[in-house]
């Protein structure tokens, strides 16, 4: 699949892009919004070992990923494909946003969620945005965020990410529909500060579950050197 | 494992011990024997014997009715070499039979196997050779009575109980296998079901997308879709039920069941575990929360409940993306007496010992939020 040509396709021929989708249905939409917006699709598959398998050989720059996948869990998936090849962004595209996969898959590196039944459009500007390395949060995925943090204070391990009041007040706020645009209004922020907030507490997650991972390698004596991935690792969480 | 297998080793306990106790009785009562020799042969067959069965027993297969039924007679038989063996004095006095307390065994093991009834009989059975052995010598109405009594009603209760516990480990067993069983099942029928709906979710999330894109007559077919598939995906999205733990139930299960195309629910991956009055009210605050935004709002209007578990408060906030509430409007509402807003949602949440605050800007729309304490204070 080639980049097509005319004026969209100059601001996204960079943007390569990976579908892995089981329902054939949604790779070839998908597919085709993608192209038609200008973005490369170089690659459309349907099945999670094959994605982990040609990551590497395709080098994505937006993983588009759905969750159910008839042979591997997307939480495997996703530490599978970001092993395989670090550079790619993954962002989330399910239809049923199960809590727990949702969480899992964000937690193991994904930095987008959007449902299936977003717009075009709003899918679209979520590939853009994933692209640019921002993390593309939907109202459920930073409820998801905040529920985890939640969660995360009552561990009274020093090293338990915790949020500052004004993580957890954009995270709200977020959680309640609010674009950047209308938190950074309320909280008379800028735009790009606001997306640092939310990306931070991302970080935080992501970066607690890596320790969480290294340490369980450890005490299980799975530690096979400073070079092996957190995918060779168990699957937790 | 079988939940009988305890059973059975205390009964192998058992006979080990009280074959000890036998030994001893016969080392010490010496004058009580006629053929004291012979009385260790019988002790002899009694410690042969008790190894064989243990061993026997220990094989859940060859449990069988003549293994019983051997058993039930070598104790019997033993039971009656005392007639031979003791001297008429010593059963004149009621002295132990040669295999004293030993001669329980079967009436155990006969007990475990078929419950309460087999129990009683094999007690019955050794308690009237029991009986026999001292008949011969005593007449029926004695002051000896009671006491020779004692030993076979002490055996027949003992029967009943075994047979009665073990009949109760099977039905325990099987409640438990049966629980197990169906445990499995409605896994794997949550499991079908979670493919299930993912697929009609992917399909109708198709609809909606490609109808709203073709518009006219498919743009509403699009819309019911969307529809479907926000209600159905409200309904996967729940993880199971909670654990229903001393009457708690999950408020994201129950505020989940709003959601529609038009109102998201927002709620953590973990359920939120409340008590059922206050899971109950709240829920019921949300929904007059969302009945005010359609009728203030209009049809069109979305809105968000954001389910926040800080602990030890849990906090909700619904808004919606309406034109907003101009200032000083709410409290004049509540002046001029109409207090749809203020009662329906402030005054249940109070009731639970929470608050609840509106806010709203012009363009941003309005926010209720809710915060209820975890326990509820006393009103």
């Amino acid at each position: 699949m080639d980049v097509t040509d005319g004026a969209a396709a100059a601001t996204e021929s960079s943007t390569r892009v990976m579908i892995v989708d089981d329902h054939p249905m949604w790779r070839d939409s998908v597919s085709r919004d993608l192209t038609d917006a200008g973005f490369e699709v170089i690659a459309a598959v349907g099945e999670g070992t094959q994605a982990m398998r040609i990551a590497a050989s395709v080098r994505p720059d937006v993983v588009v990923l759905d969750l159910q996948l008839p042979d591997v869990g997307g939480v495997d998936v996703t530490r599978g494909l970001l092993s395989a090849y670090p550079a790619a962004k993954v962002l989330i595209l399910s239809a049923s946003g199960e809590h727990r996969d949702v969480l899992g898959a964000v937690k193991a590196g994904a930095t987008g969620y959007i449902l299936k039944s977003a717009s075009r459009t709003e899918f679209l500007d979520a590939v853009r945005r994933t692209a640019a390395g921002d993390a593309v949060f939907s109202p459920g995925l930073a409820g998801l965020v905040l529920g985890e943090f939640r969660r995360l204070a009552t561990d009274p391990a020093p090293d338990t990410p915790r949020l500052t009041e004004r993580e957890a007040e954009i995270l709200r706020m977020v959680g309640t529909g609010m674009s950047y645009k209308q938190v950074a209004e309320r909280l008379v922020l800028s735009h790009r500060t606001v997306q640092n907030h939310v990306q931070n507490t991302l970080n935080k997650l992501q970066l607690h579950n890596r320790v969480d991972l290294v340490r369980y390698a450890i005490e299980h004596g799975l530690d096979t050197g400073p070079a092996s991935g957190p995918a060779s690792g168990p699957a937790s969480s | 494992m079988s939940l009988q297998a305890p059973l059975w080793r205390s009964i192998a306990v058992f006979r080990f011990a009280s074959l000890v106790y036998a030994v001893v009785l016969l080392t010490i009562r010496h004058d009580d024997y006629r053929h004291w020799g012979w009385a260790w042969v019988v002790i002899g067959a009694m410690i042969v014997w008790t190894v064989a069965i243990t061993v026997a027993y220990a094989t859940p297969a060859r449990r069988t009715r003549l293994l019983l039924g051997a058993d039930l007679v070598v104790a019997i038989l033993a039971l009656l070499s005392t007639a031979l063996l003791q001297t008429t004095q010593a059963r004149h006095i009621g002295a132990m039979p040669v295999t004293a307390t030993w001669l329980a065994g079967p009436a155990l093991a006969w007990a475990v196997v078929g419950g309460a009834r087999a129990g009683a009989v094999a007690a019955v059975l050794i308690g009237t050779c029991v009986i026999l052995l001292r008949q011969g010598h005593e007449p029926l109405i004695s002051g000896n009575q009671s006491t020779t009594l004692n030993g076979p009603i002490i055996l027949l209760m003992a029967g009943v109980l075994v047979g009665y516990i073990s009949t109760l480990m099977t039905r325990a067993e099987r409640a438990l296998q049966r629980a197990t069983e169906i445990e499995a099942a409605s896994r794997e029928r949550e499991r079908l079901a979670r493919t299930i709906h993912d697929s009609v979710l992917q399909v109708l999330a198709m609809v909606q997308r490609r109808g709203t894109e073709a518009g006219g007559e498919a743009a509403e077919i699009g819309r019911l879709a969307g529809e479907q598939e926000a209600a159905l995906r409200a309904l996967v999205s729940g993880d199971g039920p909670a654990s229903a733990q001393s009457g708690q139930l999950d408020l994201s299960t129950h505020l989940t069941r709003e959601a529609s195309a038009l109102v998201s629910v927002i709620t953590p991956a973990d359920p939120v575990l409340l008590d059922e009055r206050a899971v109950t009210e709240t829920s019921a605050a949300v929904r007059a929360a969302i009945d005010n935004v359609r009728q203030h709002c209009g049809p069109a209007a979305k809105a968000w409940v954001l389910v926040d578990d800080e602990g030890p408060t849990v906090s909700v906030t619904i808004r919606d993306d309406g034109p907003g509430i101009r200032d000083g409007r709410l409290a004049e509402a509540a002046a001029e007496g109409r207090l749809g807003v203020s009662h329906a949602i402030s005054g249940r949440i109070r009731d639970l010992g929470g608050s609840a605050a509106i806010s709203s800007s012009p363009g941003a729309g309005t926010e209720v939020k809710l915060r209820v304490p975890r326990t509820p204070q006393p009103v």
